[in-house]
């Protein structure tokens, strides 16, 4: 295994939105210049020790994420140009929000080589947006969005459910004028209030912010059909796309590609003889490193701790326990995962583990094979090319699904 | 060590301080630790006596500890003090009757803005019954709101104790602490004993460890007790051999011996921790003394309830940690019990609610195990129409209905002391809780002693909570087994998903059977989480379903953002809510949490 994604960290952003814990802390004018150029001239210094040793050659897809990247404005595409003399991706996402997505970033982001724009809108509903502490409006936000395609990127757009004071009907305008909007791509996650928020804390004295689960459930069920009758079909529990725009660098994620992390609490997953390769870049190991030596066949996680890539948590998988997080991680995914995958854990699991978990899943209608909707025969007698998908039930109840196949990592066969 | 040495009796006092909670008396303790330079003002983390992690978080004194001081009297003579801490909750009384035999005196505190309370009266009755002198201390002279004069008037009124050299302290500020360590010297009377009698010493608390096998904390009424003595416990009839001998200061400090008059531990080495009985008298194997101590009366369990292991592996580890427990819990009883429902468990006697709970922490805490408590029930009398009586102490052992002539319940004779405007509120809750008022008695201006007859039952419920919520806090409590009477009582069962749970049926009287019944179906639907599929909930006596409850079908789970940085931590959810589940218990295909089989207790009527 390779290195086949790269995804850039840029923890800034112009305020923190209510609901988020993302690492990210609100900078404005000279101090957001101030901070950012160093920060940005780390991450150069560590997208060159990559290229340097070639880790960057084969990668195909780029993801700058954050925090919201565009509050960087030309630096942003600086960084982008940065970034392909090593490489060469056929996709190469930047995340902006509408309100530091202008004309002007626009064009430099296009001509620096960037192919595709993630837009944080959330909503189309101008309270809703105040609420949760959203800098853009309803009309900014499908101005990005616009501006975007005109400038021939690919454009995704994120929705969100579940908000304080969302109503059915308005989460169905939402989804109508976003549709309407014609974006390439689109994600629906509900609201989850994570500790420490703004919003949990308000939360905590007033529960009518406390996301109503059988709404949120009937959001994403909304949000499904309607998406579907425009013609975005899901791939993904939370995200759809037109024909032909999957989110390819999302993908890397869900089905064990290698992937590199640059910037602070950017995550890496690296097979152990790449990992070995390239260890003299990952300096100051916390977590699994120092106790445990490194095999060619683990899968390590890595994620640097700090803005000089001084300090970095590494955590090991054995290969029973990459197996398994592939398959956890596949049942996100419509396509499933397919028999040579479930072949592969079987030779390590042993059938019985594995059979077992397929037995439970299929039984719980969380997930369904292809060729034989029963589910109840054992893996080795479905056809060679069916796959194991997930059900309407499993888009729902995923934690149910996932947390069965991760059980594997660990159950005694 | 100078100070180790053995000490003549003349000067040495024993004594324990009681109070009424919550009164002051652990803060008295740690000033008169600090003022006899025992610890260091440093070293001294508040409350220090209370060493169990449990009693520092609920700020209840639990086991009762005895600790050395000296103190360099104004008389120019050095004093041995030996202090014996005792607990202070209303479940707990037995402990203190049991430290209180091994002082000649007592430190009575009394809080100077709430004066004497229920269990300042039943303490004091303790004290005095045996035969202690008492100092009154009257404590936190430090609030604005305190009033000393009148409090000393009421210890002198109400307690019948002569209060008018009652030392005025301030636990907080160290004031008149000094004056009560004086007083200590001249009103509590030296042990007497023979120190060249053969042994007789008593034990008063004991527990395991480990490596030294028991510990045991004892008084020494004659003789003497040394490293390496052949010792002879008279009522176990079992004999060892002194491994180490010491006090606390707090710290353990190993001494030559432990003379008479003197309070200290003694290392056993035995590795049966059922083996020390606390209230039996120690002696030499070779010189027996001619009769043993006066026994302890044995602590008789209140409440009973089931406890099981969640995981059924752990069943002889939970067996073992409740003889771990006894051998300092003397006053714990415990039987096997088989659920259909949680299978291998036992069934577990206790004090008191308060009781329950710190020993199913401490046996989660000190032993790793994951724990079911089920409702708690008392000891019914039911007599059967062949004419037998069986106990009945489980809901699960209740005869079928065709074969219960009548049943009887443990009644309390309860003693409710409260300000006058409270008295309404008071005989409100009592009718609710099937109590007859017996008797009313007006103390003084401020307070009226109310007498009621209650069924255990009732009281063990949530009496106590709702005593002290409906008269704002003033209300103190105090109560006596007192009889069986008959009782209308039936079984109320709950059934999950159409199938009876034995665990969380229940015993009670069937004019409360409609209300609890559909109290305990809403209780369960909270705690109960939503599962993939829809809970139904009935309450039923016998085959009649009489209130019900549904838990919805769960929709959707967490569904978070899973992008390279989120994967980690996706797992680690996972993992979180897996052990989770672990300590849920499956009953059929439901997924019941812990709190559920404990439902009864939070049901609001």
């Amino acid at each position: 295994m390779t290195v086949r994604a790269l995804y850039v960290h840029v923890p800034f952003c112009h305020a923190k939105c209510a609901y988020c814990d993302f690492d990210s802390c609100g900078l404005t004018g000279e101090r957001l210049a101030r901070v950012a150029g160093a920060y940005l001239a780390q991450l150069e210094s560590r997208i060159d020790a990559f290229g340097a040793c070639g880790a960057l050659e084969d990668v195909e897809t780029v993801y700058i994420g954050g925090g919201t990247p565009s509050v960087l404005g030309e630096s942003l595409a600086t960084l982008v140009a940065h970034i392909r003399r090593w490489c060469a991706p056929s996709e190469l996402t930047c995340e902006a929000n509408p309100e530091s997505f202008g004309e002007a970033l626009a064009q430099r982001l296009a001509a620096a080589g960037a192919t595709r724009i993630s837009l944080g809108v959330q909503s189309l509903d101008d309270d809703e947006l105040g609420r949760i502490g959203r800098l853009h409006s309803a009309r900014g936000a499908l101005a990005a969005l616009e501006r975007a395609r005109r400038h021939g990127f690919t454009v995704s757009c994120d929705l969100m459910c579940g908000l304080p004071g969302q109503t059915g009907a308005s989460w169905r305008a939402t989804l109508a004028r976003t549709v309407e909007a014609r974006p390439d791509h689109v994600s629906v996650y509900p609201l989850t209030l994570e500790e420490g928020t703004p919003l949990a804390r308000r939360a905590e004295r007033d529960p009518r912010l406390v996301p109503d689960e059988d709404f949120q459930a009937s959001c994403m069920e909304t949000a499904a059909s309607v998406l579907a009758g425009a013609g975005y079909a899901r791939y993904e529990v939370a995200s759809y796309a037109l024909p032909g725009r999957r989110c390819r660098h999302n993908c890397m994620y869900w089905t064990g590609a290698g992937y590199l992390g640059i910037g602070r609490s950017a995550a890496g997953m690296l097979d152990g003889a790449t990992y070995l390769r390239l260890r003299r870049l990952f300096p100051g190991g916390e977590g699994d490193a120092p106790t445990r030596s490194v095999d060619p066949r683990d899968r390590v996680r890595l994620v640097q701790l700090d803005d000089a890539a001084a300090r970095f948590d590494i955590e090991l998988l054995h290969e029973r326990e990459a197996l398994a997080e592939d398959l956890m991680l596949g049942m996100r995914m419509t396509d499933g995962v397919d028999r040579a995958l479930i072949a592969r854990a079987a030779a390590c699991m042993g059938d019985g583990a594995v059979d077992g978990a397929l037995r439970d899943v299929c039984a719980a209608g969380l997930a369904a094979w292809t060729d034989a909707p029963d589910g109840a025969a054992a893996w080795r007698e479905h056809a060679p090319g069916a796959r194991l998908v997930p059900t309407e039930r499993g888009w729902l109840l995923g934690n149910e699904l996932y947390a069965r196949f991760w059980d594997l990592a660990t159950e005694v066969s | 060590m100078a100070l180790m040495n053995t000490q003549d009796t003349a000067h040495i006092r024993n004594f324990s301080i009681v109070a009424h909670i919550d009164h002051g008396k652990s803060t008295i303790s740690d000033r008169i630790l600090e003022l006899t330079h025992t610890v260091d003002e440093r070293d001294m983390a508040a409350q220090l006596l209370d060493s169990m992690d449990i009693e520092r978080e609920r700020g209840i004194t639990i086991k009762s500890n005895a600790v050395r001081v000296m103190y360099r009297a104004d008389d120019g003579e050095t004093y041995q003090f030996n202090l014996i801490d005792t607990p202070g909750h209303v479940d707990f009384t037995y402990e203190v009757s049991r430290s209180l035999a091994a002082c000649e005196g007592a430190v009575l505190v009394v809080d100077a803005t709430q004066g004497v309370e229920a269990q300042t009266v039943s303490n004091a009755n303790l004290a005095m019954n045996a035969n202690l002198d008492i100092v009154p201390a009257i404590n936190k002279i430090d609030l604005p709101s305190a009033e000393p004069e009148r409090v000393r008037a009421e210890i002198e009124d109400e307690l019948a104790i002569p209060a008018e050299d009652a030392v005025c302290v301030s636990g907080k500020t160290g004031e008149g602490i000094h004056d009560l360590l004086e007083a200590i010297v001249f009103l509590v009377s030296p042990p007497s004993g023979d120190a060249a009698a053969p042994l007789k010493a008593l034990i008063l608390d004991s527990y395991f460890d480990e490596y030294r096998g028991v510990v045991a904390t004892v008084r020494v009424f004659d003789g003497a007790i040394k490293k390496g003595d052949m010792l002879t416990m008279m009522q176990a009839g079992e004999s060892f051999l002194v491994d180490g001998v010491g006090v606390k200061r707090p710290a353990e400090v190993l001494v030559d011996e432990l003379s008479v008059g003197e309070v200290g531990f003694i290392v056993t080495g035995l590795k049966d921790p059922g083996a020390v009985h606390v209230g039996d008298t120690l002696t030499y194997r070779d010189r027996p003394c001619a009769e043993a101590l006066p026994g302890y009366r044995e602590a008789k369990p209140m409440v009973y309830t089931g406890l099981f292991p969640i995981d059924n592996k752990d069943y002889e580890n939970l067996r073992d940690a409740l003889e771990k427990l006894r051998v300092n819990d003397p006053s714990l009883v415990w039987s096997p019990e088989t659920s259909v429902a949680l299978g291998f468990g036992f069934r577990v006697g206790f004090l008191g609610l308060l009781h329950m709970e710190v020993v199913k922490e401490r046996l989660e805490r000190e032993f790793d195990l994951d724990l079911i408590a089920t409702s708690p029930s008392v000891d019914y009398h039911v007599y059967k129409t062949d004419g037998t009586m069986v106990d009945v102490r489980s809901p699960q052992d209740l005869p079928d209905v065709t074969r219960i002539d009548h049943i009887e319940e443990p009644y309390l004779a309860a003693k409710v002391i409260v300000p006058p405007d409270y008295t309404g509120a008071v005989m409100q809750l009592a009718i609710e809780h099937r109590a007859t008022m017996t008797n009313m008695i007006h103390l003084s201006d401020k307070s009226v002693e109310m007498r009621f007859d209650i069924p255990l039952a009732e009281l063990i419920l949530d009496f106590f909570d709702q005593l002290k919520s409906r008269t704002k806090g003033y209300a103190s409590l105090d109560y006596e087994f007192a009889d069986y009477r008959p009782s209308e009582l039936v079984k109320l069962d709950i059934l999950l998903s159409g199938d009876e749970v034995d665990a969380l049926s229940f015993i009670v009287h069937k004019d409360k059977a409609y209300p609890l019944a559909r109290g305990l179906c809403d209780k369960l639907k909270e705690i109960i989480p939503r599962q993939q599929f829809e809970v139904p909930i009935q309450g039923a006596i016998g085959n009649k379903i009489i209130a019900r409850s549904t838990v919805k079908a769960v929709r959707k789970d967490v569904l978070a953002k899973c992008y390279g940085g989120d994967i980690s931590r996706k797992r680690k959810l996972l993992e979180k809510q897996k052990e989770g589940k672990k300590r849920m218990k499956a009953i059929g295909s439901v997924e019941v949490p812990q709190e559920a089989f404990m439902a009864i207790l939070k049901v609001d009527e």
